[in-house]
């Protein structure tokens, strides 16, 4: 019965899929906006995140919250649109964007070369750094004591990578989702998680029993992607985030989800992006 | 349409990453082949726990079919989810056993195979019960009037007969458990879809997903030629045995 | 006087709310031919399956060459396996539907109980499965599987099958029914051989003339009691009851 069901749905999503390129072949006009689940008007302006990623997406369907959330909408607010989430996978939601399945991507995602070929980047709106999250009490401190261990991560993230060239793990377990690999920890089944720190700050927080043994900076810089034609909207996004972070607003979203004054260089980093 | 091809059927991206899908994909042949025989067993007792006599073993007749009803009624993913994530709670169990890592394989590996084989074991305890029932109930009776007990007459006179009516539906179960091998990868078990999922988040395109569906093609496809066979081949006995019948 | 070999006392059965046996007693001494007659849904063949407790019954008694097979706690349940064994190593059963194993060869379908019941060696009950396939004219067949047997041939290894496990009494249940007419004297020849030889026999059958000849006793049932029971010279050529007159009376028509 599983099987059929996962059967059928995945030849709904081919046929979805064979559809939607046959339509983009065959129309003569390339659609900017090109927003699904948004019908006429320039008000609704359609962002994919992959939920749940607290605290930056989290909560359900129509009612999400998190810090992407809170700066998108307020970012939305500025340049006269009104944001509408939908949930999706990391993994597909770059060539998703691209391909103008949302008009843009708010999803922790990290500005990194490879992808800056497949989508356009707004201005860094977060730096982030890694956790290594583990067990209390652990005899791990810091990534080097890695070495030999069973770590998770969340699959197709920063955290992956981190866990595969820096740490000497003998082996490295992709997760669909940041939480799972969460679980496994507190079940025992890996011995650390590499994870955004902010992700692994609230964890600690809900749950109880991990902690964070090391922080890594990793300079790396969360962006707001677009499909690369659409350099307009990334202009009126970048106004708006640069309008957000002068007023106040951004620290004030920032404070109420990571419980922390923004880091000074944010603001210089989206001077300096423009 | 070409940007739909270069997505799910780029050879090159096919060819380059061939080895490690098939790397994967072995280690859902492995977990299938372990839970098939594991699940085939399973499910026969259960199917004959089903089938036992007497209104003493009532209770115990009630509890299989609880668990044969509700292990068909959740999610595999679910029970996936639960195993893989409850298991290693259970610390009166020794931690070698509720955080297995044996023969080389990790513990998402063994969680796949317990979660599967209570779930295939219900399934396919429901194939050997429709086979048990297709067996006349005079095969029951002359052999109990022969005074065989209970438990040989199933063992000498109903199983064998039961499970010449069932290779079909029985062989439909193993193509769904070969194909449910995949939902492993929710627990990071590195199988196919997987490492399949893996090359998306570094490529941006699915052909390796695809590479790990063609896979399990070349596979399930003349399994289930087979199980066509098979169906007509009974149905061809069954025509003969109603011809006897009449004549 | 002796004991009888089968002796049956106020017995009810009931399916549901139907009641299929109202108080049944019947006596059957050793060695002795008992031909049970009666429409269909009479009981006849419900009273066969009681005897040995394929149907267990719900009331009454049943003694098996003296012993009561139904006695101890769970009385009428039919669950003591004590019972079972006794019984079931004692009757044998032929019926209606052959019900050989279609899995098994002729050899392994005579062999199979004795060899788990009995826990006889192989040997030992294939030399005896022969001379009683040999008895039945059936010794060269051995090796065949039951449907490539006419109906008669197979009702011949079923009364074999049964004879294997030594059985003091024999039920047979309609075992001509299901037969193309050219096939039925093979077996009711079978069934003589058998009573010549002193078998006791309860048969539930249709063929009148084979009642006549070769049963001691008569039974007619009707809407689950025993209506009228004697020799068949009186049963059969001089019934009182009404109703036994009149299902012969249609019998016969036939």
């Amino acid at each position: 019965m599983i099987s059929k069901s996962r059967l059928t749905a995945f030849a709904a999503v081919l046929l979805v899929g064979v559809v939607s390129v046959v339509a983009a072949g065959c129309g003569s006009s390339s659609d900017d906006t090109g927003s699904t689940g948004a019908s006429g008007g320039g008000e609704v302006l359609t962002v994919g995140s992959d939920i749940p990623y607290p605290p930056f997406e989290q909560g359900k369907s129509g009612s999400y919250t998190g810090f992407d959330i809170d700066l998108m909408e307020a970012i939305a607010g500025k340049i006269g649109r009104t944001a509408e989430f939908q949930d999706t996978s990391f993994e597909t939601i770059f060539r998703d964007v691209a391909q103008g399945k949302f008009d843009a991507v708010i999803s922790a995602a990290t500005i990194t070369p490879e992808r800056e070929k497949a989508v356009a980047f707004s201005n860094p709106y977060y730096l982030s750094e890694q956790a290594v999250l583990v067990k209390e009490g652990s005899d791990i401190k810091s990534l080097e004591d890695l070495s030999g261990t069973t770590v998770g991560v969340q699959q197709g993230t920063t955290g992956q990578e981190l866990a595969k060239e820096e740490a000497d793990a003998s082996e490295v377990r992709p997760y669909p989702e940041g939480p799972d690999a969460v679980n496994a920890l507190k079940a025992g089944t890996v011995e650390a998680v590499i994870i955004d720190a902010p992700v692994a700050a609230n964890a600690v927080e809900k749950s109880g029993g991990i902690e964070i043994a090391e922080k890594v900076p990793t300079e790396e810089e969360y962006g707001i992607a677009l499909a690369q034609d659409e350099t307009e909207l990334l202009d009126e996004i970048n106004q708006g985030l640069k309008e957000v972070q002068e007023d106040g607003t951004y620290t004030k979203i920032y404070e109420k989800w990571f419980k922390l004054e923004p880091p000074k260089a944010i603001f210089s980093a989206s001077e300096a992006a423009e | 349409m070409s940007e739909f091809f270069h997505q799910y059927f780029d050879f090159h991206i096919m060819g380059a990453h061939f080895s490690e899908v098939l790397e994967g994909f072995f280690k859902n042949l492995l977990l299938f082949a372990i839970v098939v025989v594991l699940a085939l067993v399973w499910g026969l007792v259960l199917a004959l726990i089903r089938q036992l006599p007497g209104k003493k073993l009532m209770p115990l007749r009630g509890l299989t079919i609880a668990y044969i009803d509700v292990l068909r009624a959740i999610p595999l993913l679910i029970i996936i989810l639960l195993i893989s994530g409850g298991v290693p709670y259970l610390e009166f169990i020794p931690k070698d056993i509720r955080i297995p890592n044996w023969f080389g394989q990790p513990d998402p590996f063994w969680f796949g195979v317990l979660a599967l084989t209570l779930v295939y074991g219900a399934y396919m305890a429901e194939v050997y019960r429709a086979g048990i029932e297709a067996v006349q109930s005079g095969q029951m009776e002359a052999a109990r009037s022969l005074g065989m007990s209970h438990s040989q007459a199933m063992r000498h006179v109903i199983v064998p007969q039961a499970v010449t009516k069932i290779p079909a539906p029985m062989l439909n179960e193993m193509i769904s458990l070969l194909k449910d091998t995949t939902l492993v990868s929710v627990v990071a078990l590195g199988e196919s879809v997987l490492v399949g999922r893996e090359v998306l988040a570094e490529t941006f395109n699915s052909s390796a997903v695809m590479l790990a569906g063609l896979m399990f093609l070349v596979i399930t496809l003349p399994a289930a030629r087979l199980v066509d066979k098979l169906i007509a081949r009974n149905q061809s006995k069954i025509a003969r045995g109603s011809h006897i019948e009449v004549g | 006087m002796s004991e009888a070999m089968v002796r049956l006392e106020k017995i009810n059965k009931r399916f549901g709310a139907l009641e299929v046996l109202k108080g049944v007693d019947l006596e059957v001494a050793k060695g002795e031919v008992v031909c049970i007659l009666g429409p269909s849904g009479s009981g006849k063949s419900t009273l066969l399956r009681c005897v040995n407790l394929l149907e267990p019954p719900e009331q009454g008694e049943i003694f098996l060459e003296g012993h009561d097979i139904c006695r101890g706690p769970g009385s009428g349940t039919g669950e003591q396996s004590w019972e079972l064994d006794f019984v079931r190593q004692r009757v044998g059963m032929v019926f209606q539907q052959f019900n050989l194993f279609p899995h098994k060869t002729v050899m392994e379908n005579v062999t199979l109980a004795p060899r788990q019941v009995l826990g006889k060696s192989k040997a030992e009950c294939e030399e005896k499965a022969k001379a009683l396939l040999e008895r039945v004219g059936l010794a060269d067949k051995l090796d065949q599987y039951p449907e490539r047997l006419s109906g008669g041939q197979q009702q011949r290894v079923a009364i074999a099958r049964a004879l294997a496990m030594e059985p003091h009494v024999m039920l047979f249940d309609e075992v001509t029914s299901a037969l193309d007419p050219e096939l039925v004297k093979e077996v009711l020849d079978t069934m003589r051989e058998l009573a010549a030889e002193g078998m006791t026999m309860l048969v539930v059958t249709h063929e009148l003339g084979f009642a006549r000849e070769v049963g001691d006793q008569i039974v007619f049932m009707d809407g689950g009691v025993i209506v009228e029971q004697g020799k068949p010279t009186d049963v059969l050529d001089n019934p009182r009851e009404e109703r036994t007159k009149k299902f012969l009376g249609l019998v016969l028509e036939r």
